[in-house]
Formats: structure tokens, sequence, C-alpha cells
């Protein structure tokens, strides 16, 4: 069998060699850097869709967080207005029966007050008329005849007045 | 006892004959070379079939690491513009590594072919003055000789010829240092154990005589460096030397 020169340059095994390391480049692109690079960047999307979806989870977190601070606040703020609309409410009704019960108290005395005047009068006319007849009777035995009554009942109001002014 | 170092063996010759060219021989050497593009494409696909983007196998992991590792290497030296550059290095360097190697087997390497290393010096030729002309243009380039002085200009010319001759000499001397040496102990070897055996005795010593017995186990460790080492260092050299004059052919001006 031939052998070549140990160190010998033979330009066919060059060319060869050429082409060979093209070749071989060419499969290396194609069976390690394509398979892998395209498996590379689906992980990167499908880490950065997880990111995404991390983000939005938070954010929808956060605005479920918001929303229900918000509703707790307008709680807090509608059970503050109840309450003062109670408290006012029973402030006026209490003022209102205050009042009411002030006016009847005052109607009531106004009426007692009249009351009492009217028979204070009542009375005072119940006893002229008693005197009256009685100063009557009295003159009348004292004068011996009878006084007309309708007569000198001027007289006698005049009397009774002056004796009412005296007591 | 004679020792026979000689070139890659010629299996046949095709009837084409070329002038400048010469014949046409199907050497060693080329068919070496096609059974190392045939396991590194085997590797390639066994490392690559069935990839997953998460839970993935162990032999994912290394075609993964691999990518990783080229995509640093490439783009840590010679930037981010380059990055379509990562294939045509990790290439080289798979078919260099693995031509070194296969001489393991028995196999005469490749690499051990003046012709491969020259094809492979002359393609980062082209691209290192590819590179140079794309920056400053044709009259820039042969402008470059001139600098500093004009006087210098045939030893630049010189200083840049030396470089493919320097990367094809470096690596194939690497290479064919190890294959002679490895000859050289393997028959150093088999002389010796003759020797020590022939001193035994009547036939015993005749029979045990014609075993290199001292061939097994101790050229294992020369081999460590001389393959191994040698192997995969000469690979990362002449990558990182193809990987350096192109950076730093684009970084001029």
């Amino acid at each position: 069998m031939q052998v070549q020169e140990l160190v010998s340059f033979v330009p066919w095994t060059f060319i060869a060699q050429i082409c060979n390391l093209f070749i071989q480049v060419y499969l290396i692109k194609r069976f390690l850097f394509k398979p892998v690079n395209a498996m590379l960047e689906k992980r990167k999307a499908m880490a950065d869709a997880e990111i995404q979806d991390a983000a939005k989870a938070k954010d929808d977190a956060q605005a479920m967080k918001a929303e229900y601070e918000q509703n707790m606040r307008d709680a807090k703020d509608k059970a503050n207005e109840i309450l003062s609309t109670a408290q006012k409410t029973a402030a006026a009704q209490s003022e209102e029966m205050i009042r009411e019960a002030a006016q009847q108290a005052a109607a009531i005395k106004s009426k007692a007050e009249s009351d009492i005047a009217r028979e204070k009068v009542k009375a005072v006319n119940e006893i002229k008329d008693e005197i009256g007849s009685m100063a009557m009777e009295i003159a009348g035995k004292a004068i011996g005849r009878e006084l007309h009554e309708e007569d000198h009942a001027k007289l006698i109001n005049e009397f009774i007045a002056n004796v009412g002014e005296g007591s | 006892m004679d020792i026979d170092i000689s070139g890659a063996r010629i299996f046949f010759e095709l009837p084409i004959d070329l002038p400048l060219l010469g014949p046409l021989r199907i050497s060693e050497t080329l068919l070496v070379s096609w059974l190392v593009i045939l396991v590194v494409t085997g590797l390639c696909m066994w490392l690559t079939h069935d990839l997953k983007t998460e839970n993935i196998s162990k032999r994912q992991a290394v075609a993964e690491m691999l990518v990783e590792m080229a995509n640093n290497f490439v783009v840590g030296n010679m930037g981010e513009k380059f990055r379509y550059f990562v294939p045509f290095v990790a290439g080289l360097f798979a078919t260099s590594v693995v031509s070194n190697l296969i001489g393991l087997l028995g196999l005469r390497s490749p690499t051990a072919d003046l012709a491969t290393e020259f094809a492979w010096a002359v393609v980062v030729f082209i691209m290192i003055t590819a590179q140079k002309i794309k920056v400053g243009g044709v009259g820039g380039y042969l402008l470059d000789f001139t600098k500093p002085i004009p006087i210098l200009a045939p030893f630049n010319v010189l200083s840049e010829l030396a470089t493919p001759i320097g990367m094809a000499f470096r690596h194939f001397g690497n290479i064919l240092s190890g294959v002679v040496i490895n000859a050289l102990l393997y028959a150093a070897l088999a002389v010796a154990s003759s020797a020590l055996l022939g001193m035994l005795p009547g036939v015993l010593g005749d029979v045990l005589a014609q075993i290199p017995i001292l061939d097994v186990g101790v050229p294992a460790i020369t081999s460590v460096y001389f393959d191994w080492v040698s192997g995969v260092l000469q690979a990362f050299i002449f990558c990182m030397l193809t990987v350096m004059f192109i950076a730093n052919a684009a970084a001029e001006e």
C-alpha cells in the first residue's frame, strides 16, 4: 500500500478538508445550535409568559385589595353616617318631646290658672250675691220695711264693690 | 529493528489527474475525516434529540452547556456582533478535538496530515483578511502594510503570511510529535521487553521475548499528555487564535 510522506502537502486533501470543515460547520449548526437555541428561545418565552402572568396576578390582587379597602371605607363611612343620623334624629326627637311636654305643661298650667281665675270670679260673684241678699235682709230688718231688690240693686252693688275692694 | 513512521496510507486512487492538483488519492486522512464528521454530527443529533423546556435530562444539560460555552467563548472574546461566528468556531473546535482524539482508537488522526491544518488555517486567514478589508477597504488594507514606515512593508507582508503558516504548523507539529513519540515509545518498549524476557533461559525466553509485554500500560501514561492534553489544548489554541485574530482585524481603526 502506498503511503504519503510524513510531512507532505496534498492539494486534493487540502481542498477536501476545506469542504469538510464547512460541511461540519453546517452540520453542527443544523443539529446542535438550531435545536438548542430554538429550545432556549421557547424556554425564555415560557419564562416571560410566567413572569407576565405573575405580574398580572399581582395587579389583580392589588386591585382587589384596593376595592376591598374602598368597600371597607365606604361601609365605615356609611355606619358613621347612620350613627350620626340616628343621633341627630334622637336628639331632635327628644327635643321635640321636651318642647311638646313643656307646651303641654304650659297649656295645662294656663288652663288651670284660667280655671282658678274663673272659679274665683264665680265664687266672688256668689259671695257678692249672698252678701247682697244678706245685706238687704239685714237692712230690711233694720229699717223695717222690705227693700225692693231691683230698685236698690245698684246701691247694693256699689256697696259690695267697696267691700270687695276693701277686703 | 526498523521503525517506520510514515504519512497517511493511500487506500485507492481515482482516475482523476489534474495538473497542479495531481492524482486524486483517497488517503486515510480523508476517510478518517469523514468518520470524524459522522461522529461529531451523530453526537450532536444524539445530544439534541427530544429537547424539553423543563425537567431536562443530563444529555440535554450537556448539549445546553456546550452551546453556552461556545456562545460565551466567541461572544466573550469577539463581542456581540460576532454571534454569527459561533457555529464556525464550534465546528472548528469539534473537528479538531475529535480528529486529535480519534488517534486513541488506533486510527490515524487527520490532524497528523499537514493539508488538514493548512486547509483550516487558510480559511481562517481568508476570514481575517476579509474582516480587515471590510473595516478599512482594500486601500486601507494595503496601506496598513506600510505602517509604521513604508520600508517595513516586506516584513509586514511576511508577518501577515506567517499567521496561517504558524497556526497550521503549530497544530500539525504538536499532533505529529505525539504520533512520532508514541511510535518510538512502542518500538523502544518492544525492544526493551524482548531484551528483558530474552534473558530467561531456553525456549521460554525465546517465546516470551516475542511478546512486547512492556507495551501494555506504559504508553498510556505518556498518552495522557501527547494525546489527551495536547489534543484538546491544540484545538483550543487554534480556535483561540482564530477568534483573536478575527476580532483584532475587526477592531482595527
